[in-house]
């Protein structure tokens, strides 16, 4: 990887996260250039959430999504291996596949007629006898990324250099497994990727169910109302104190829980919060869980996988890609998982809410779009970019950490994993190499 | 006709996702000038009432049976546009029964639904009103054509142009219908705002 930025030295990108005392330098949210090296250094360099393997069961299913700004195909094989390559015609780099989803046996670019099997091997080009002399298909196949899959959900990495997936998701997967790993059976994803666009810079996004459990007490009192019962109303509902957030020992992930209450029929309705709170399904998670962490103990939860992954356990189990679309836009790619052998009744019900919760038109997400939008407005101004943001929550708070719970953890209103997730994306930003980017051991 | 729409068990089923990719089925004739005027004129009343934040009397116009629902769109190759629309349960922006949409109602109404406080200035124009009478006595599945437009904050605007496939039963007292079923066919994939905090 080069490191050539006129403006951006490794020193000066350092100086935008200042952890040590908690502060921000707008210019992260709004830069041009910056976001143009983190396409390379980031999104070119990490493992990026695309789907789930359930999204494309049989061979031949492939979705189309993005890495970075990079169109992909993904695609199950005969072999019943999943292949991610990108989505470009390496003749004139028109998009190989136009369809969001589908069954093919090739792809065929409709440009000039280049087909590639699902594979992504270049097999035909018309008039290759014809019009050329010496062209060698087999180099001109578009470019594939690495795959590798937790847990049902599929990871694509252009780097070759990186770390494999699951030494780079560090000490963060017993929080994965409780939404992945609740049943030996695994998850399935259900339906289709919902797609939206806000105006906003994706570190909001993902910084957000990184490390802020905190704004919900606000911005999601709405949210809250819709949730509650008829004959309840904010004046006798009171919002949880206790629980933790999760900073992970290396790679900037992050992930905060409630513990020791009611799993949330405000988030989820009853019949999933049920699902979730007890019967056999919650036994059985609990069986397999325990082992990593007190699991019985724990309740709403949010969570981030660097840089761009996120997703919320415990029954509201959306899992977005906050695709980078330039520096002030992102679009949220979301799908729901569900345990594959959930009762029928509750993959229908699961899915449901969430329409109702976390989607465009949910009643929590709408007003998230409604802040992250403002912030990126706001900061057009001088100012707004030169005054620095405060990310001082946790910082000198002692004893919170909880040595029930794996991993670094502190009170869950904090900024510890933020402070976590921003100083990755520096040093993802400054370091050239995975020789002292990779976690050291 | 054999298109059953499981009204006598009193739950309206959701469209057949093949349905949607399909023309409205009209009557070989036309509906008469008045229920054609009766209904029109439903809808025009009704987007006053959303237009003017009126919420709480707009959901009064939901039958207990309401089915709510906008499926996800998707862009298809021409062999599989008959899965464009997510079928029900597989991928939707609004999927609501009438005690979800009480919620939402509520939300919207508490004073502390950011998304929509200060509040939008929408405009519903709705148009291309077709009317099939159902054996179902005073029952009509009816299709209109919408733009929504949406201006919020100092400049913020939305555009969301669709259809809806409704079952409208016809009601004492109200605005003399009732909404048993709302399917909307929203002309977007990816949808193209920070959210959809409007109702359509």
């Amino acid at each position: 990887m080069s490191l050539n930025s006129e403006k951006w030295t490794p020193e000066t990108i350092r100086a935008l996260i200042d952890a040590e005392n908690g502060a921000l330098d707008p210019r992260i949210y709004t830069d041009q250039e910056l976001y143009e090296l983190e396409l390379e250094r980031v999104f070119g360099r990490s493992w990026l959430l695309l789907g789930h393997e359930s999204h494309v069961p049989k061979p031949g299913d492939y979705l189309t999504t993005y890495m970075g700004e990079d169109p992909v195909v993904m695609v199950r094989q005969r072999n019943g291996s999943i292949k991610v390559f990108h989505n470009q015609c390496r003749h004139r780099g028109m998009k190989i596949c136009r369809a969001d989803c589908g069954n093919a046996k090739a792809f065929t670019c409709t440009y000039h007629g280049w087909a590639y099997n699902t594979a992504g091997d270049l097999v035909n080009v018309p008039f290759e006898e014809e019009a050329f002399s010496g062209f060698k298909k087999e180099d001109w196949g578009p470019i594939q990324a690495r795959v590798e899959i937790y847990k049902g959900l599929v990871f694509a990495n252009w780097d070759p250099e990186a770390p494999d997936l699951l030494t780079y998701l560090s000490d963060a997967t017993p929080y994965m497994d409780t939404m992945l790993d609740r049943s030996e059976a695994g998850t399935e994803a259900i339906g289709v990727m919902q797609k939206w666009v806000i105006d906003c810079n994706w570190k909001f996004a993902a910084e957000q169910f990184a490390s802020d459990m905190y704004h919900a007490l606000s911005s999601h009192l709405a949210a809250v109302v819709a949730g509650l019962p008829p004959e309840q109303d904010l004046s006798n509902y009171e919002p949880h104190m206790k629980g933790h957030q999760f900073r992970s020992e290396w790679g900037g992930h992050g992930c905060g829980f409630y513990i020791d209450t009611a799993r949330g029929s405000v988030r989820v309705g009853p019949i999933v919060d049920k699902y979730y709170s007890e019967g056999p399904a919650y036994e059985k998670a609990k069986e397999r869980l325990t082992p990593l962490l007190p699991y019985d103990r724990m309740a709403t939860s949010h969570m981030t996988i660097f840089p761009n992954c996120s997703f919320l356990p415990y029954g509201m189990n959306t899992v977005r890609t906050w695709h980078p679309k330039g520096p002030n836009q992102i679009e949220v790619w979301a799908f729901v998982v569900v345990d594959k052998d959930a009762p029928q009744e509750i993959k229908d019900e699961l899915a449901r809410q969430n329409v109702r919760t976390f989607s465009a038109s949910g009643v929590f997400e709408q007003d998230d779009g409604e802040n992250w939008v403002e912030i990126q407005s706001a900061l057009r101004g001088y100012k707004s970019r030169t005054a620095p943001l405060a990310m001082q929550m946790g910082l000198n708070v002692q004893g919170k950490n909880n040595p029930d719970f794996p991993g670094k953890t502190s009170y869950v209103f904090s900024e510890e994993a933020a402070r976590g997730f921003y100083s990755h994306w520096a040093r993802m930003m400054s370091e050239p190499s995975w020789d002292t980017l990779k976690p050291q051991s | 006709m054999s298109y059953d729409l499981g009204l006598k068990k009193g739950v309206v089923k959701g469209m057949e996702v093949m349905e949607l990719i399909k023309p409205f089925k009209w009557e070989e004739s036309s509906s008469s000038l008045e229920l054609q005027h009766e209904i029109e004129q439903f809808y025009y009343k009704e987007a006053q009432l959303l237009d003017h934040s009126e919420f709480e009397t707009w959901f009064e116009l939901m039958d207990k049976d309401i089915h709510y629902w906008m499926p996800i769109r998707m862009n298809r190759v021409g062999r599989e546009v008959s899965q464009e629309y997510a079928a029900q349960g597989k991928g939707s922006h609004y999927d609501d029964t009438y005690e979800t949409m009480r919620g939402r109602i509520r939300a919207r109404v508490s004073g502390v639904n950011w998304a929509e406080n200060p509040v939008s200035r929408t405009r519903h124009l709705i148009s291309n009103v077709m009317i099939r009478e159902l054996e179902e006595p005073n029952t009509y599945e009816v299709a209109s054509s919408f733009i929504v437009y949406r201006n919020r904050s100092e400049r913020q605007s939305d555009i969301f142009p669709g259809e809806r496939r409704d079952i409208l039963r016809r009601s004492e007292g109200g605005l003399g219908f009732k909404i048993a079923r709302r399917t909307i066919l929203i002309d977007q994939s990816t949808i193209l705002s920070n959210n959809l905090s409007v109702f359509f």
